[in-house]
């Protein structure tokens, strides 16, 4: 490991301090990051899995997502939130997932995408009534039939405000799209999902 | 969220039934990824399956090789085969060429003292008559072969040709 002197130095109330070694940067920067795998990993997970339906790969990408955030953690300038960063980054290895599934047809035959009725049999237990778990049940399966219609771009910009919570702007930073185009998806889907549930009335 | 951001100018029954779906969509999604995220995880489960993953692929693979060995051998057996039936063939073909040529020697008279030795002296006959015929074969060919040679001699030897020509149909 390097031991070289850091130039860095750390000013506290108008004195300096000791100067940092690269060592002591580098461990306070795996700690940081620690605590941002801690803290953010169930997101990304949920997000990955919400997107593909598989565990098994919504799992492996998380790893990747946060190995390639290890790989990049010097690069982070804190423009957006770290929240932000790792749903781009996860994006991507989204996209580049279809991409690839695309290409290579026969991965479809291997694919352990659960189907919808089980991906809406999910529900906490509440203190609801037996008839009103059924009802909350077929709502779920009703979105679950509307996302799966929606197009790649729709679906990760719905989820990501309708599960993940966040802001326009947030998505808009996350998904390389303006403020205006993020709308414009989110309107798009809501009708999916209004269509969905008007027709089964 | 700002549910209010995101609204339409839908009736209000259906915005309610709409914001309530996603509620539930959203409570889904939180219990799935929950409980997909702390399950159990056995490493022996993993390593079996991968075990037994490898071992089909070894096994598939040998069975390959194998069937490729086999094809082989079983090509270059029938490959034998054929050749060993054309060299038979074509011996059948040479010792009845043979025979054909041989027919008038073994007509000839035979002494009383080579009646004992009958039919050795008839094969020896019969090879020697087989020769005689191939010799005899070769000759005529060679004899062909030299006057279509002679015959394309250059223009300056053309007269030499001629010549040699007329001596040997003289």
């Amino acid at each position: 490991m390097r031991r070289r002197e850091a130039s860095t130095k750390v000013m506290a109330a108008g004195t300096a301090v000791e100067p940092m070694t690269v060592a002591t940067a580098e461990e306070i920067a795996a700690q940081e990051f620690a605590r941002i795998v801690e803290s953010h990993r169930p997101q990304i997970f949920r997000f990955l899995l919400s997107s593909l339906r598989d565990i098994d790969l919504a799992e492996t990408l998380t790893q990747e997502c946060f190995l390639k955030a290890h790989r990049n953690w010097s690069h982070f300038r804190g423009d957006s939130s770290a929240m932000t960063w790792l749903m781009r980054i996860a994006i991507n290895l989204q996209k580049d997932y279809w991409r690839n599934r695309r290409i290579q047809f026969w991965r479809q035959t291997r694919t352990n995408a659960v189907d919808l009725d089980e991906a809406s049999e999910w529900l906490p237990n509440g203190e609801r009534s037996a008839e009103q778990q059924m009802l909350a049940r077929e709502q779920v399966a009703q979105v679950w039939q509307a996302v799966k219609g929606l197009s790649e771009r729709q679906r990760t910009v719905f989820l990501l405000r309708y599960v993940e919570e966040r802001e326009l702007s947030e998505i808009a930073a996350a998904t390389g799209l303006s403020e205006g185009t993020v709308k414009a998806h989110l309107s798009r889907a809501l009708g999916r999902v209004r269509a969905e549930l008007r027709g089964t009335r | 969220m700002n549910w209010e951001q995101d609204r339409s100018g839908e009736s209000p029954q259906m915005e309610l039934e709409l914001e309530q779906a996603l509620k539930h969509f959203k409570a889904s999604m939180d219990a799935w990824s929950y409980a997909a995220y702390h399950r159990p995880r056995t490493a022996a489960k993993l390593a079996v399956r991968h075990s037994w993953r490898m071992a089909a692929g070894w096994a598939l693979g040998c069975l390959l090789a194998a069937g490729s060995l086999v094809g082989a051998g079983h090509e270059i057996y029938h490959r034998q085969q054929l050749a060993k039936l054309a060299a038979q063939k074509a011996a059948e073909q040479r010792a009845a060429a043979g025979r054909a040529t041989a027919q008038p020697t073994s007509v000839q008279p035979v002494s009383a003292q080579s009646d004992k030795k009958a039919p050795a002296a008839t094969v020896r006959k019969v090879s020697v008559g087989a020769q005689d015929g191939a010799r005899s074969q070769d000759d005529d060919l060679l004899a062909t072969v030299d006057r279509d040679v002679s015959r394309e001699v250059p223009a300056a030897m053309e007269p030499l040709a001629q010549l040699m020509d007329d001596n040997g149909t003289q």
